[in-house]
């Protein structure tokens, strides 16, 4: 059982202040998309979280298995171990690695070791391209192939919260359904939980329960997926549908 | 012909055992250069310490030197750790500042040399034990046991590293940690940590390198020297990092060197390493296994 809940956070990059007074939240089992086009504060929310942008106020708190985590304030790597995952924008692999060596780091904290050889068989078995290439470098794949790979790294840690920062960026069309019926069958098959930054709308709305639509840091709307996808104001001024 | 073809055997036997131990010098330049980008000038004069330590308890207890350096490693590992810790909060926390780096070991190269010069002085210091001297004879090609050793205790020092660095958690994040450290945050490890753990191992290996050394050839202080050329131009060779290149690199410049020596004269073997390095950066600047 995992819970994420965001109070009055605000963040930032020096003086620059991205995210102002933001509050939500993301109950067990359930997917969450943050909505918005570019420079909203989308992953500067995800990066918050993740422990790569300190906030300035506010609390981020992760309840696992009925302990609750103050996340606010702790290093990425602290995050990553208590069960935070995390497939960043740009994918983020080590491209002069093999396939089946980035896929054994996304193991590396302590908790996710005892079942490494059950998840990596997991993962080859969701991902057949990636068994297939688990000899090749992890560099010398199809943008798309490497957003699988970037996907299952993160499955590979055994995730009570998996972040997904923009997973359509730089793939094609076709790529970017591939990849959003596969989050929702990983997210039916496993139970994940996951908080997700998307700003192709429709692409989103097809697997999340709920939506935050963020403007200018700010929440400016939120509700279920139907709701959302309903709210024609929504669709003309701040999603570009 | 005949003392040609003797000449020629002799010549690639004793370049593939030299070429064994200038892997096993390099190993550590192949972490810390090839793998965490820490321009480490100071290498070969942690080898030639390590040689002296070897000599120590050779001469005072009638240790075996690579018995020795094998109980030391974990000594030269903690003084790795603090070099490395000093090196981090003086230069790269500040941004990776590579030049001043480079002043940074390149004094500590002399600091060692001259703490060496000021207790040992400048005599050739060199150690006893039951495989120097015999030799094995395979009809004209003599293999030294003296040679035969290190190289076969070499192998043994990089496949160990090997798999180290491919088979555990934390090899396979020193692997990774040049690659992309965010990335590897992300995966739950801290980088910083990594890098601590990678630079200390790299000179724990300059421990055993050095016993094999000294095993090898009488040594003094400033024999690192001989060395700084040879190292750097392995770990481009081979490839930026990878175990097996160094291995492959070693025994390339070992089999050159050997050749140049002997049919040239050996004053001319300096100036095979240098000649591979910029054959190699104007070739193939990737190295021969380099990814």
């Amino acid at each position: 059982m995992s819970s994420l809940r965001i109070a009055n956070l605000s963040a930032g990059y020096g003086a620059v202040q991205v995210l102002h007074d933001v509050s939500l939240s993301v109950e067990d089992g359930e997917t969450v998309a943050l909505l918005g086009t570019n420079g909203n504060g989308k992953s500067t929310l995800i990066h918050a979280v993740i422990g790569r942008v300190a906030p300035t106020a506010g609390s981020i708190l992760l309840e696992i298995d009925g302990t609750t985590h103050q996340l606010a304030g702790m290093k990425p790597e602290a995050i990553v171990a208590l069960g935070v995952a995390i497939v960043p924008e740009g994918r983020q692999l080590f491209p002069k690695l093999t396939v089946e060596e980035n896929l054994l780091l996304g193991a590396f904290r302590k908790a996710a070791r005892p079942a490494i050889a059950t998840n990596l068989a997991l993962c080859f078995e969701t991902f057949p391209r990636l068994a297939e290439r688990r000899r090749q470098l992890a560099g010398l794949m199809s943008g798309g192939e490497q957003q699988m790979l970037a996907l299952a790294r993160a499955l590979m840690s055994a995730p009570k919260l998996l972040l997904i920062d923009e997973p359509s960026v730089g793939l094609a069309p076709i790529i970017v359904s591939r990849m959003i019926e596969t989050i929702r069958e990983l997210k039916e098959q496993y139970g994940l939980t996951v908080l997700m930054a998307e700003q192709n709308f429709p692409q989103a709305v097809k697997i999340a329960d709920r939506g935050y639509v963020i403007v200018h840091g700010k929440i400016a709307h939120q509700g279920t997926a139907a709701e959302l996808g309903d709210n024609e104001m929504i669709r003309r001024f701040y999603l570009g549908g | 012909m005949g003392v040609t073809i003797d000449l020629l055997l002799n010549a690639i036997a004793s370049g593939i055992l030299l070429g064994g131990l200038y892997a096993a010098v390099s190993l550590g330049v192949s972490i810390s250069f090839g793998m965490l980008d820490i321009v480490n000038i100071a290498h070969p004069a942690f080898v030639i310490l390590g040689s002296f330590v070897a000599y120590i308890a050779n001469t005072t207890l009638g240790a075996d030197p690579l018995l020795t350096s094998i109980v030391v490693a974990p000594v030269f590992y903690a003084l790795g750790a603090l070099v490395f810790q000093v090196y981090y909060v003086s230069f790269e926390r500040h941004g990776r500042d590579s030049l001043r780096g480079l002043a940074f070991f390149f004094g500590l190269m002399f600091i060692t040399e001259v703490g060496l010069i000021l207790v040992f002085g400048v005599d050739y210091r060199s150690v006893q034990t039951a495989y120097i001297g015999p030799s094995l004879n395979f009809g004209e090609v003599g293999i030294p046991l003296r040679l035969l050793v290190p190289c076969v205790a070499s192998l043994a020092l990089l496949a160990t590293i090997q798999l180290f660095l491919r088979r555990s958690f934390t090899g396979r994040a020193i692997l990774a940690v040049a690659q992309n450290q965010v990335a590897l945050q992300f995966q739950g490890a801290d980088p910083i940590r990594i890098r601590r753990i990678a630079f200390a191992l790299s000179i724990a290996t300059a421990a055993i390198a050095g016993a094999l050394l000294i095993i090898i050839q009488p040594i003094e202080p400033s024999v690192d020297r001989d060395y700084i050329g040879r190292v750097f131009a392995v770990c481009v060779l081979g490839g930026m990092g990878s175990i097996p290149g160094t291995l492959l690199a070693g025994l390339i410049l070992g089999i050159a060197e050997s050749f140049t020596a002997t049919f040239y004269g050996p004053s001319w073997a300096p100036a095979v390493s240098f000649g591979l390095l910029l054959l190699t950066l104007a070739i193939r600047p990737a190295g021969l296994l380099g990814r």
